[in-house]
């Protein structure tokens, strides 16, 4: 009798349920691609994400949507570069010329760009995106960030460290905490090449609670990598004991280059 | 005297006026004591009837006894024999008597169900065998209010220990509408475990789809290292082969004989994998059709994004390792 009682509500349930909307079924599947390719993304699936992003652009790209499939091609990029495939990220972030979507291209071209350590092309697409990220831009923060990269990649680090001091507060108040995290880091590499080991410390440290929180294993272990490089500047040289925790979360993780560059930095630890 | 002999005269008439007053009278008297008792019946013919009961209850002297509704007669005597029952005597007319078959029976019942108790000859089925005077009939009672009472409550008592038997077994904590209620709840709480397991475990399946297709990626870049691997050791076999084709010619024939079994197999993979895939690919077509179908469905749709345009989280460093890496 119980189960009858289940039944009956829930079929009066579904009876009662409002019937969406309807959608043309291809348009459907290109969204349902798209938002799983998101939702992976945002649970660091990154690979799941990107074939499902390309699908999403071929299928927006058949329905002559030019704008939703420049949309899928950026996440795309934007996955690839998560995959540490910079060229092709290069390659789709180019290929996107919708005006709409300009500032976010541009941005991704320089990320690639920065992890092919074309810094000259980086500072130049940098330089061709600053009139469309003006003080309104929603992307100024994450502007920044890639500006206080490709100084302290220059060897500018004051005036890296100073465009993070503007990136901070922005990325804060847009609550983009993988950024905020991002800047914490800089902010250390920054402060570590003008010799502020504290500031350094505590801005790795930062990162890595925001890291820890985010549940993000490459990233926390080279947070410790970076600890680690800290403390060797610093007179309570525990810098081996941040390299075997970097080593201990990379292995668990499974990240053969983190584990290889941890194994490296312990040996150079050991006097 | 004259006078005299008139007044003796008067008194003579007076005197026989009075001797005729009173004979009148007296006849009107006698004539309505004669009416009264053939009102009475003192003067038809009656007949006998009787009958044994166990009990004199409801009856009484002078009772009427009726036929069809008809008082034919009244109760005679009521007599306890020394047997302890009871005898009744009927006196009815005897013009009656032709309704009164021998297996007539005589029936006490109450006019309503509190009115007085009448004695009623209810005659048999057999009309051609008349009662004699004196013959003793069968006697039967009616349902009476009480006994009605009693009927009643005989049928009402087992329905109401029916309804106090259901109303208890629907208050028992084990078994009623409590215990209903009970796996009401657990049964719903049970769906949504299912549910929300289900959709864990759709999730899950989809994170091993994401997984395989990783690995099948990692496979194929495998297999490209290999190919690379085999053209490079293709190269050697090349060299390998000249030194074998000066000594031995005849592995070269049984190299040929390889490789024909090689292009036999690649002949007929062309034609056997291709329809393989494509069975693949409709197969994932079809699952995946199932997935967006189940995703739309109440109650899934409530636990899963709407298909919507999506912006993506930043990450400017999502490696983070572009900072260690610079000079």
């Amino acid at each position: 009798m119980g189960w009858a009682v289940v039944a009956s509500l829930c079929l009066s349930a579904c009876a009662s349920s409002p019937k969406p909307s309807p959608e043309p079924a291809l348009r459907k599947q290109a969204l349902n691609a798209e938002t799983d390719g998101a939702r992976r993304y945002a649970q660091g699936d990154y690979a799941g994400a990107l074939r499902l992003f390309s699908e999403a652009q071929r299928l927006q790209q058949s329905l002559d949507d030019v704008r939703a499939a420049a949309r899928n091609r950026l996440h795309q990029a934007q996955a690839e570069l998560a995959l540490g495939q910079a060229a092709l990220a290069l390659g789709h972030a180019s290929e996107v010329s919708e005006s709409s979507l300009r500032v976010p291209s541009l941005l991704l071209q320089v990320q690639a760009y920065q992890a092919l350590q074309q810094w000259a092309m980086a500072q130049a697409t940098l330089t061709q995106l600053l009139p469309f990220c003006a003080a309104d831009c929603a992307d100024l923060g994450r502007l920044r960030l890639l500006q206080a990269r490709t100084a302290l990649a220059q060897g500018q680090a004051q005036e890296a460290l100073t465009f993070v001091q503007t990136a901070v507060p922005l990325l804060m108040e847009q609550q983009e905490e993988r950024e905020v995290a991002n800047a914490w880091r800089l902010r250390a590499q920054a402060a570590l090449k003008l010799n502020d080991a504290a500031m350094a410390l505590a801005s790795a440290e930062s990162a890595l609670t925001i890291d820890r929180k985010l549940a993000l294993p490459e990233k926390i272990a080279r947070d410790w990598l970076l600890i680690g490089d800290i403390r060797r500047h610093t007179p309570s040289a525990q810098a081996a004991l941040a390299y075997q925790r970097a080593l201990a979360v990379a292995q668990a993780a499974g990240l053969a280059d983190v584990v290889q560059l941890a194994t490296e930095a312990l040996k150079g630890s050991v006097p | 005297m004259s006078i005299l002999i008139e007044h003796d005269s008067e008194i003579e008439k007076l005197q026989k006026g009075t001797r005729r007053f009173l004979l009148f009278g007296l006849l009107a008297t006698v004539l309505i004591v004669m009416a009264i008792l053939v009102r009475q019946g003192l003067f038809r013919q009656t007949a006998t009837l009787g009958f044994v009961t166990e009990s004199a209850h409801d009856i009484t002297r002078g009772q009427a006894v009726k036929i069809a509704g008809f008082r034919v007669g009244a109760v005679k005597s009521v007599n306890f024999r020394a047997d302890g029952q009871v005898e009744v005597a009927l006196v009815i007319d005897a013009d009656a008597m032709r309704f009164v078959t021998q297996d007539a029976e005589v029936e006490l019942f109450k006019e309503g169900l509190v009115g007085s108790a009448i004695l009623e000859i209810v005659p048999g089925a057999d009309k051609t065998r008349l009662a004699a005077d004196n013959a003793k009939l069968k006697f039967s009672r009616a349902e009476g209010l009480s006994a009605m009472a009693n009927s009643l409550r005989d049928k009402i008592t087992p329905v109401l220990n029916d309804i106090k038997l259901i109303t208890g077994t629907l208050a028992d904590p084990q078994q009623g509408v409590p215990a209903t209620l009970a796996q009401v709840r657990q049964a719903t709480a049970s769906l949504n475990t299912l549910l929300q397991t289900s959709n864990h475990q759709v999730g899950v399946v989809g994170q091993s789809l994401s997984r395989v297709m990783g690995k099948t990626e990692g496979v194929m870049e495998k297999t490209d290292g290999l190919m690379s691997n085999a053209q490079a050791r293709m190269a050697q076999v090349g060299q390998t082969l000249e030194a074998v084709n000066t000594r031995l010619p005849v592995l070269l024939d049984k190299t040929q004989d390889i490789a024909n079994h090689l292009e036999k197999i690649t002949a007929d993979a062309q034609t056997s994998v291709p329809p393989v895939l494509r069975d693949g690919g409709a197969v994932a077509a079809d699952v995946r059709e199932i997935i967006t179908g189940a995703k739309s469905a109440w109650p899934v749709r409530m636990w899963v994004d709407e298909p919507a345009a999506q912006k993506l989280k930043s990450d400017s460093d999502p490696q983070a390792g572009a900072v260690r890496a610079a000079p």
